[in-house]
């Protein structure tokens, strides 16, 4: 992590090598520790600082980038002159009005922990440790990760907009893994604090043990499925990639191109981008410098806008979203902070409402490029399938594969949990996503994992 | 900026840890550059250059890694001892042993071949190759889009072990293509030549990007693109299909690539990848495909981008079967996951760049071309389908059940290709569908395709690696 000071002078010292009217500069540095585990082993443990900077420059309202690692005046100067050999051979950004000049006040939002970003990694260890201890009793091994950091993010332009902030982040993911079964728990939270992972290593061990006794099958067809939010917060990383995007909406290939102000959703479906809820995982501003907001991307079922960085909403004539996570990114935007809203059931009465249906833990590989119109998708389930039968949980599932289109799936949500949780994804330093527990009716089930077909024994988890 | 030998050698060196067992440093200098045109601009066009320095230890039998994106002699030093902090944390909750596999200390320095230097071409005439290539798609207002991409990078990395080893090599890679995107209504349909996702790459110079042949190819995936709009939907059943080289190679990566990586097939990636099904236990008993199918690692492929002289743990590359003759003979492993076997590393560890961990990785992972030409198996096959192009990819957490979409497929009747067919999906279990296979196509259809975005690891890490494939057919496979 850098300072304020040393962040500024950084980007200024960039700014000033770019030589040009219009430019601007994010300046990132990271401290991260990330323990990784399986078999209830510590196999992985790493420790990276790493810091970059990102220079745009626009000349002749064409748009440069270029990178670098090194910020000493040399290898400023040749950032600069990559950049501006970028710029001399794009072509004139659309509709450009510039970069940003408005420097409003940005939300006061609580992102640092100073006991995140300086937690040992032997104070990492013994939690760890103490997990691994705790499921000797009831014949359980975990695989997973802990990470943990602080970063700081700096932005700043030729017309005087400078941005800074800290922010600190925990997540663990935990496995259980119970003889042929396995069990799934996540946190992403700002504060280590939060983050309990004796508490994480009890919830993927329920998972883990729950029926175990208890094996059912079931022949692909329509169910009604009880989504957790891991498995929904995947299907959103893929609705981010293929149809919320600036360039997915203006390509056209996105559902929602041409659509705006349809209802194209159920009733009861409101997906918005909020990285200024502080109880989700807050940010102040995007890497253009913009104030963040709220962006509702769809409000009860009719679609509202895509999001965009700066360039697009010129571009595309739509109000700013403040979405630039990558300066001149080709996405033209993508939507870091995905948060649904929530219903009003709790998971256990989701579970007591469904006559026949499948409980989902998490899912695997989704993919969602099949028929982006219909964002038609597919992938399988993975770290604890359940039946469920007369509203009870009647037994455990093989992993399942589906291939759904999640137009329909969000036009057929019957009930959501007044619980959010926060899930983090691999590619996304400033977020996450925030889900309910959703019900869907009708998910396609298509095919299932079948490793007793394999010829022999598959594996000690085959069967989950 | 790059660190000189005795840099290196002094740092390793100053780690003083009784306990101390293991030690390596890498360095890498890697740059990037993308240029992107689309519909007649250019849409995207950025260069990278990341310098990092990593070390690892191994102290008792805790592991440590530091990185830095700081390679100054003194950011070194505090590295190596900031590895060694983490390798004490890591003993705390390390309960197995490690134990490494020899290697014998290697002093070599090792480059890819090219014979046009990448950036040795100007921004001016990639760009105008691009649209070269792109602007004769456009005119019909159902083609949407057009995209050109042309890729170029070079990684120069710099290892010194306490084994004794100081290694320099440097890769460098082309890669490019271009694709047709048409839209009528609801329905969306892309082309690509000669692969999605940015095209093919190869470890080779700007000679790479002018064997493609992408204006040439433009008109053909137009026309491909604008009769998919209106071609049948590829039938679901139950059918003997064809599958063309750049599509089967996605499908050897998936489902043979995967699974053979030692460390899924112990647990040690679990938590984000998944496992494998292909357990200890298998090896050399269990039939994974038919006779015809024979897989190998070959990381010393000339010209592929996949292919290197020495992996992250100093470990020569190597040539060696994964399958062969359909039965499961072998893991892709490193010094510190062979010995569970029993065995000495093959040579497959490697990191993104020396700010992330080595872990095992594919190389080049090859199915063997067999003795048919893909004329005769075509013309063999009564009532079939044929398909080529992956558009989507997915598989279970232990590289069982998968399900692959393509862009375009054809069905074949009594020996010919017939008509075309929109959205082909097909789906199936992994050695299910490789014993199905009854006919592999001869060295006429076999060509290797590179891969730049391998995912694995976490913090995850994108790998470039490569399949080497013919066309082959599989028998009774479900259409989805």
């Amino acid at each position: 992590m850098r300072s304020q000071a040393d962040s500024f002078d950084i980007i200024q010292r960039a700014l000033d090598a770019a030589n040009t009217a219009e430019a601007d500069a994010v300046f990132a540095s990271t401290d991260q520790n990330i323990s990784r585990f399986a078999n209830s082993n510590l196999h992985q443990n790493m420790s990276e600082i790493s810091a970059g900077l990102t220079l745009r420059v626009i000349v002749d309202g064409s748009m440069g980038v270029a990178s670098t690692s090194s910020f000493e005046p040399d290898e400023l100067a040749r950032t600069a002159e990559l950049a501006h050999e970028a710029a001399r051979h794009a072509d004139p950004l659309q509709n450009f009005s510039g970069l940003y000049r408005g420097n409003e006040p940005l939300p006061n939002l609580d992102t640092f922990d100073r006991i995140t970003a300086s937690i040992a990694p032997a104070d990492k260890a013994r939690a760890l440790r103490a997990m691994f201890d705790q499921g000797r009793g009831p014949g359980v091994h975990f695989a997973g990760s802990y990470a943990t950091g602080g970063s700081s993010v700096a932005c700043g332009n030729t017309h005087g907009v400078r941005r800074y902030t800290t922010l600190t982040s925990a997540e663990a993911t935990v496995i259980a893994i119970h003889e042929n079964a396995s069990g799934y728990a996540t946190r992403l939270v700002r504060r280590v604090d939060d983050l309990d992972i004796l508490s994480l290593g009890e919830e993927a061990t329920t998972k883990a043990t729950l029926c175990a006794d208890r094996i059912e099958d079931i022949e692909p067809g329509p169910f009604d499925v009880i989504l957790e939010p891991p498995a929904i917060a995947e299907v959103l990383e893929w609705m981010n990639m293929i149809a919320f995007t600036g360039s997915s909406f203006e390509d056209g290939s996105s559902f929602m191109a041409g659509r705006i102000g349809e209802r194209a959703l159920g009733a009861n479906f409101t997906l918005v981008d909020d990285a200024t809820d502080a109880s989700f995982l807050p940010f102040p501003f995007d890497l253009e410098g913009l104030p963040k907001r709220r962006v509702p991307i769809v409000e009860r079922g009719i679609l509202r806008t895509p999001v965009v960085d700066k360039a697009y909403a010129d571009r595309l004539q739509l109000p700013p979203t403040a979405n630039c996570w990558s300066l001149g990114s080709p996405e033209h935007g993508s939507a870091f902070h995905l948060a649904i809203e929530p219903g009003t059931s709790s998971r256990e009465e989701l579970i007591a409402s469904t006559k026949r249906g499948i409980w989902v833990t998490r899912f695997n590989y989704v993919n969602g490029l099949l028929e982006p119109k219909t964002a038609l998708m597919t992938g399988t389930t993975r770290d604890g399938t359940f039946l469920i039968r007369d509203g009870q949980i009647a037994g455990r599932l093989p992993n399942l594969r589906w291939t759904q289109s999640m137009i329909e799936a969000f036009s057929n949500v019957e009930a959501m949990s007044r619980e959010r949780l926060r899930v983090g994804t691999w590619f996304n330093m400033f977020g996450g996503t925030l889900a309910p527990v959703m019900k869907i009716r009708g998910w396609q089930i298509t095919g299932k994992q079948e490793a007793g077909r394999v010829g022999e024994s598959a594996s000690g988890r085959a069967g989950d | 900026m790059k660190p000189t030998r005795a840099q290196l050698e002094e740092a390793l060196g100053a780690l003083r840890n009784p306990s101390l067992r293991y030690a390596d440093i890498r360095y890498t200098a890697t740059s990037d550059q993308d240029v992107k045109v689309r519909n007649g601009e250019v849409d995207h066009l950025a260069s990278t250059v990341d310098r990092a320095v990593g070390v690892r230890v191994l102290v008792g039998n805790g592991w440590g890694f530091a990185a830095s994106s700081d390679v100054s002699e003194e950011s070194i030093r505090k590295t190596a001892q900031r590895a060694l902090e983490v390798a004490a944390a890591s003993n705390i909750a390390s309960t197995q042993v490690v134990t490494l596999s020899e290697v014998q200390p290697h002093v070599a320095n090792w480059s890819s071949k090219y014979e046009i230097d990448p950036w040795s071409i100007p921004m001016d005439r990639k760009i105008a190759h691009l649209l070269e290539a792109t602007e004769p798609m456009r005119g019909d207002p159902r083609i949407q889009q057009v995209i050109g991409d042309i890729s170029s990078y070079r990684q120069e990395k710099v290892f010194a072990s306490t084994a004794g080893s100081f290694i320099e090599q440097t890769t460098t890679e082309m890669g490019g293509g271009i694709e047709a995107m048409a839209i009528d209504g609801d329905e969306l349909q892309r082309r690509t030549y000669p692969n999605p996702f940015g095209g093919d790459f190869q470890a080779a110079g700007w000679e790479f990007i002018e064997k493609l042949e992408l204006p040439k190819k433009a008109l053909l995936i137009r026309d491909e693109a604008l009769a998919l709009l209106s071609a049948p939907k590829a039938p679901a059943g139950r059918f003997d299909l064809i599958v063309g080289s750049a599509q089967l190679a996605l499908q050897v990566h998936e489902s043979c690539g995967h699974p053979t990586e030692l460390d899924r097939a112990l647990g040690l990636e679990i938590s984000l990848a998944g496992g494998s099904f292909l357990q200890p236990s298998m090896l050399g008993n269990f039939r994974y495909g038919s006779d015809l199918v024979n897989i190998v690692a070959d990381a010393t492929v000339p010209g592929s981008i996949g292919s290197f002289a020495y992996d992250d743990d100093g470990v020569p590359a190597q040539r060696f079967h994964l399958i062969e003759r359909g039965m499961f003979v072998d893991y892709l492993t490193g010094r510190d996951t062979a010995p569970l076997l029993g065995r000495a590393s093959n040579g497959t560890v490697r990191a993104e760049s020396a700010a992330r961990i080595p872990i095992i990785r594919m190389t080049n992972i090859n199915l063997e071309p067999g003795t048919t030409p893909l004329a005769d198996i075509i013309a063999d096959t009564k009532h079939g389908i044929f398909v080529e192009t992956n558009k989507s990819w997915s598989i279970d957490d232990l590289r069982l059940n998968f399900q692959f979409g393509c862009e375009v497929a054809w069905e074949i009747e009594n020996g010919r290709l017939g008509k075309m067919l929109k959205n082909p999906l097909y789906t199936g279990s992994t050695p299910e569908f490789w014993r199905s296979c009854d006919a592999v196509g001869d060295a006429a259809s076999w060509q290797v395709w590179g891969l730049p975005n391998c995912g694995k690891g976490d913090p995850m890490q994108t790998m470039r690696v490569a399949h080497g494939a013919p066309a082959a057919r599989f028998r009774n496979v479900e259409m989805a």
